[in-house]
């Protein structure tokens, strides 16, 4: 009997894995809880184990392939099962109601666009010819057709979506001078508006053609990293706010804890800790900046659960601490340095990267004072930690040094507007310099 | 139904004609016996009937007959075509496909045709050509022409619904036809008797009201009187006339026949008693016609233009692949 | 301009021609006296004598293969065969003969002859007599294959089937005898193998023989009212066939719909589809071709059933509106 191999879902939003390795061959035989295949998610890479037993009979994708959640990547069966030629569409695996119905919406989506026949791509003579004299590539066409059939007409209308190009006006007068043609430009702005900057690029790319340039292509993480920044900066009103923290209290509190801290968990704690803990007490009292917006709902979040933003080789993973408010500094110390190090090594389960409410990252360790972080989707804010500097500053008509430090709280202003943001950044300033406080 | 046999010719015909007639059935005879060397060979492709034993019944059939007149053949046609004045060497060149062949190669064995010699050519498909000489008569008839109609076909053809059909649609009309009948005694293996209820074939005329003649076929003298009074009978608009002309193919079939539907002794005997041309020999010879010495000569005269008919088609081109298309339509 | 039957079309190319070339005789079953099965002939024996207007015993292979003869002896014969499905027992002489002598002989003779024959069901005859076999004889080199729809096109490509070398199958459909339409009162002649634009559109293609193409224009008629523009190609002549019309149309309106009665499967409907498929108007296509054919039955007795067989009306119409389908949609 044949048994589906499919792309896990891992997390409430992966739609699509990315596969990063096969570690089986067609016709070998596969144990159950063998590790398949690597795929790369939007946050984490993982290996996909077998739930079943047998021979791997075939494999429908390549590396770098990007499969749709469900969608069958493989089949396992005996020897003399024989696996169809290309993937049957998915369906067969255990779901629940509401998914079937999300499912549904997708497949009768699919219909619509153009559907492959045997690797080939449905479109009707006449589509193929407009298409070929257009230098146009009719698998990216959409097909209206049936089973998504692309015809002339879709082509044509492809040709005019493509010529009707959005340009800035001073791009556009740009270009003019300089004869560049912005049909041919990428636009980087809304909508692929091209902007002034494309068209710039594009004489200092006309300028350097001779020179071979290191060209890297999007994939893995890097890809994954982009996909959710430019999604959350281009559909996300950002308001960043920033504000001077005063740390010299915080300073003691850390000193003073660090032995004992250190003594009880082997790890040092760090300002990000402290700043974690305090976080999560404001946000206990601005619960609209622990919200989620998803599907234009505000999400009210009962926990805390603080993503920490971890630079990787390449790529920015976010593991989630949970329930922050409720740990001590301890135990957060604990929790933070094992997950970056998971981070690090690749070794965060999906468990831990899902369910963060608010993001914290922290480039205090470079010479950064303030900056404008982006927010974590579906989270509505995120506080960007800048280094700890001495500064002048006036405190009761007098100059005095302080080590200062500058929070950036970035957040959405479609589910906060500025004065609760505002309030809760004062708020989080105040805790900080009297962190005492957090005592209480 | 009258039964012909007289050893005297009805119609006058000259010493030289009947030596050339004893040189057309030498001719016949050696073609076939060539072609069936050939085939034997692998020179010749495709198939091949051949009518040796039977070169009274064409020559005879064909004595009196002019330009004018016309036959149609059959898938055992040879000796028709030479009986009606078709030259050796352009039939020789059509089976070995080449330009300079009646049909320029395409046709091969089994179609040669020689539409200004009158003969309207060979049908390799058995009774075909019967309805065809029927539709020739009755251009005849309608132009108010002279000519007429003589039909060859087995006794194979007479079984099947062709000729019933164009025998009758000839009698009604009273067309200038004569089918002449080579019962050779075999339909491929199927012996005459056992595929026909009637004694002779030409019994059959009696269904459609026209006279029925059985001559002996292999007796040239018997052959042309029927011929002649039954072309003189169609010639004065009184109809067709159903003659049967009982013969023997000395070989099979076609190349491949194991003739295993007869005896070595039938065939002997019809060899060394029943020959068509030893017998004429003898006529002639009785006759005084011609001495035993000239006959000789004419009979080395046949192989001599049978050499040169082989000569010629061997050295005559193969036709180019233009000719493919050609001549599908008029 | 009058307007005469089609009936009466066939009959006075056939009259025209006689009083002017003794050469051409009418033959066949029943079309003395009787007038032919149809009452083609009706009066012709009255006028040429039972000469020329032959009545002949029921010998389909006989009277076929005396055309054969008379032709290649010159003779320009025209043999009525009483309905077409009696072809089967004259196709030794027009399959084996007729159509090879002149290529068997390496281009000797010729072989001027015209088989008329009425085809189509649609008068309740059932199986035997009700048969649409053109593409039988399509599939022969050396014969040609006219298919008249109209009393005017009926009168001009007779007179080119009789002035060809070269046999002609000549399909009469029984249901369109009746039909009438403005055909001059002289002589003239309609080349064979030009189809004939019945109607001018820009959206789809049918292309339509014999009864069908009225159909075809009936279908056309509707969906103009839907905003369809339909273009109606007879090509008249299936042998030898227009191709550069009916590609032009195509490659024109992206859409093809073909229409015969014949059944479907191994229907010359396919060859229009195949040619169109090979020829450059392939890349102008915007839908998959369509064929409507008749149903892989014989023809039943049953008025209902035996409409049933065939493509009808509205058959057509939903064939053109798949073939669109987005448009149809869109509009």
């Amino acid at each position: 009997m044949l048994k589906e191999v499919f792309m896990p879902k891992l997390s409430s939003t992966m739609e699509v894995g990315t596969l990063l390795e096969w570690f089986k061959e067609e016709g070998e035989s596969v144990e159950v809880g063998e590790p398949l295949f690597e795929i790369m998610t939007d946050k984490i890479n993982i290996e996909v184990e077998s739930y079943d037993e047998g021979i791997l009979l075939k494999k429908y994708y390549d590396v770098e392939d990007e499969i749709p959640v469900n969608e069958i990547v493989a089949f396992i069966g005996e020897s003399n099962d024989k696996a169809p030629d290309t993937p049957p569409a998915a369906g067969n695996v255990e779901q629940s109601e509401e998914e079937v119905v999300a499912e549904e919406v997708v497949s009768q989506e699919e219909v619509t666009t153009s559907e492959e026949f045997n690797g080939n791509v449905r479109a009707t003579p006449a589509a193929r010819r407009v298409a070929r004299e257009n230098n146009l590539s009719i698998a990216t066409v959409q097909g209206t057709g049936e089973n998504g059939r692309i015809h002339k007409q879709d082509v044509v209308d492809e040709l005019n979506t493509k010529s009707s190009k959005l340009v800035t006006p001073l791009a556009g007068k740009i270009a003019a001078d300089q004869g560049i043609d912005t049909g041919s430009i990428q636009g980087t702005g809304a909508r692929g508006k091209v902007v002034k900057q494309d068209v710039l690029g594009q004489q200092t790319s006309s300028v350097q053609e001779t020179v071979e340039l290191e060209r890297i292509k999007l994939k893995g993480l890097r890809k994954a990293v982009a996909d959710k920044m430019l999604q959350s900066a281009s559909s996300i009103p950002h308001v960043t706010l920033t504000t001077d923290v005063d740390m010299s209290k915080a300073i003691e509190v850390r000193k003073a804890l660090l032995p004992t801290i250190e003594a009880q968990t082997g790890y040092r704690v760090s300002y990000t800790e402290i700043i974690m803990k305090a976080t999560a007490c404001v946000l206990k009292n601005h619960p609209r900046v622990n919200a989620s917006l998803i599907d234009n709902e505000i999400v009210m979040n009962q926990a805390i659960n603080l993503g920490l933003a971890v630079a990787v080789e390449d790529g920015l993973i976010v593991p989630s601490v949970p329930n922050v408010d409720k740990a001590g500094l301890a135990e957060l110390t604990t929790v933070s340095k094992e997950l970056g190090a998971k981070a690090r090594n690749n070794k965060l389960t999906p468990d831990e990267m899902r369910g963060s409410t608010f993001t914290i990252s922290n480039l205090g360790m470079y010479a950064i004072d303030g900056f404008t972080p982006i927010i974590n989707a579906p989270e509505t804010a995120i506080l960007g930690v800048g280094r700890i500097v001495e500064k002048a500053v006036v405190i009761e008509h007098v100059v005095e040094v302080r080590p200062m430090m500058v929070l950036s709280l970035s957040f959405d202003h479609r589910a906060i507007d500025g004065a609760p943001a505002a309030a809760f950044l004062t708020e989080l300033k105040e805790r900080l310099e009297n962190p005492w406080t957090l005592l209480v | 139904m009258e039964q012909t046999k007289t050893l005297k010719l009805v119609p006058e015909l000259s010493d030289e004609k009947l030596k050339g007639l004893y040189q057309q059935m030498w001719l016949i005879r050696y073609f076939d016996e060539q072609v069936d060397q050939f085939f034997a060979k692998g020179l010749i492709h495709g198939t091949t009937h051949l009518a040796v034993g039977q070169e009274a019944t064409a020559a005879g059939a064909c004595a009196l007959l002019s330009d004018e007149d016309k036959i149609t053949s059959t898938h055992r046609g040879h000796g028709h075509s030479i009986a009606k004045g078709g030259r050796v060497d352009k039939m020789m060149a059509e089976l070995f496909g080449r330009t300079t062949g009646y049909c320029k190669g395409k046709g091969g064995s089994m179609h040669i045709a020689d539409l200004d010699k009158g003969n309207l050519g060979a049908m390799g498909i058995v009774g075909g050509g019967i309805p065809l000489a029927v539709g020739s008569a009755l251009t005849a008839h309608m132009k108010k022409l002279d000519y007429v109609t003589v039909c060859f076909f087995g006794d194979g053809a007479s079984n099947e619904g062709s000729f019933h059909e164009a025998v009758n649609m000839a009698s009604i009309w009273d067309l200038p036809v004569v089918f002449f009948c080579e019962n050779n005694q075999y339909g491929m293996s199927g012996n005459v008797s056992e595929m026909t209820n009637v004694e002779h074939i030409a019994d059959r005329s009696a269904a459609y009201g026209i006279p029925g003649v059985v001559v002996d076929g292999n007796d040239i003298i018997e052959v042309i009187n029927a011929t002649y009074e039954a072309t003189e009978r169609a010639r004065r608009g009184e109809g067709p006339t159903l003659i049967e002309a009982k013969t023997y193919r000395w070989k099979g079939h076609s190349k491949s026949d194991a003739k295993k539907y007869r005896t070595r002794e039938e065939e002997k005997d019809w060899r060394d008693n029943r020959d068509p041309i030893k017998r004429f020999k003898e006529d002639l010879l009785e006759a005084g016609i011609a001495t035993e010495d000239e006959l000789e000569t004419i009979k080395q005269a046949a192989k001599q233009e049978m050499d040169e008919a082989v000569e010629f088609a061997q050295n005559s081109p193969m036709p180019s692949l233009d000719e493919l298309l050609t001549d599908v339509y008029a | 301009m009058r307007e005469i039957t089609y009936l009466e079309a066939v009959r006075e190319a056939m009259s025209i021609e006689m009083r002017k070339n003794n050469d051409v005789f009418l033959m066949g079953e029943d079309i003395g006296v009787y007038g032919g099965a149809f009452g083609v002939s009706r009066g012709m024996i009255e006028e040429f004598g039972p000469e020329r207007i032959r009545n002949t015993p029921i010998s389909e292979a006989g009277i076929a293969g005396a055309a054969v003869g008379s032709a290649l002896t010159g003779m320009r014969p025209i043999m009525e065969l009483q309905f077409s499905d009696f072809i089967t027992i004259a196709l030794d002489q027009i399959v084996n003969q007729a159509a090879k002598l002149r290529y068997m002989y390496g281009g000797k003779g010729k072989v001027p002859m015209v088989v008329r024959t009425p085809s189509g069901s649609g008068t309740g005859a059932a199986a035997q007599h009700s048969q649409s076999l053109e593409a039988w004889v399509t599939h022969i080199p050396g014969l040609k294959v006219v298919q008249p729809s109209t009393a005017y096109d009926a009168k001009g490509l007779l007179k080119a089937a009789m002035d060809d070398d070269n046999p002609v199958i000549f399909y009469e459909h029984k249901l369109l005898y009746k039909t009438s339409s403005e055909v001059p009162e002289e002589e003239y002649s309609i080349p064979l193998g030009k189809a004939d634009v019945k109607r001018e559109g820009t959206d789809i293609t049918i292309v339509a023989t014999a009864i069908m193409v009225h159909k075809a224009l009936e279908a056309a008629a509707e969906l103009e009212k839907e905003g369809i523009s339909v273009e109606v190609v007879d090509p008249r002549t299936l042998v030898p066939l227009d191709t550069e019309t009916i590609i032009e149309s195509v490659a024109k309106t992206g859409h093809l719909v073909v229409v015969h009665e014949a059944v479907k499967r191994g229907g010359f409907g396919g060859e229009i589809a195949s040619m169109i498929a090979e020829s450059e108007a392939f890349d102008y296509l915007d839908a998959p071709i369509k064929r409507l054919g008749g149903v892989e039955t014989p023809i039943p007795y049953n008025p209902e059933l035996e409409k049933a067989a065939i493509p009808q009306v509205p058959d057509i119409v939903n064939a053109v509106k798949e073939t669109l389908t987005k448009k149809a949609v869109a509009k």
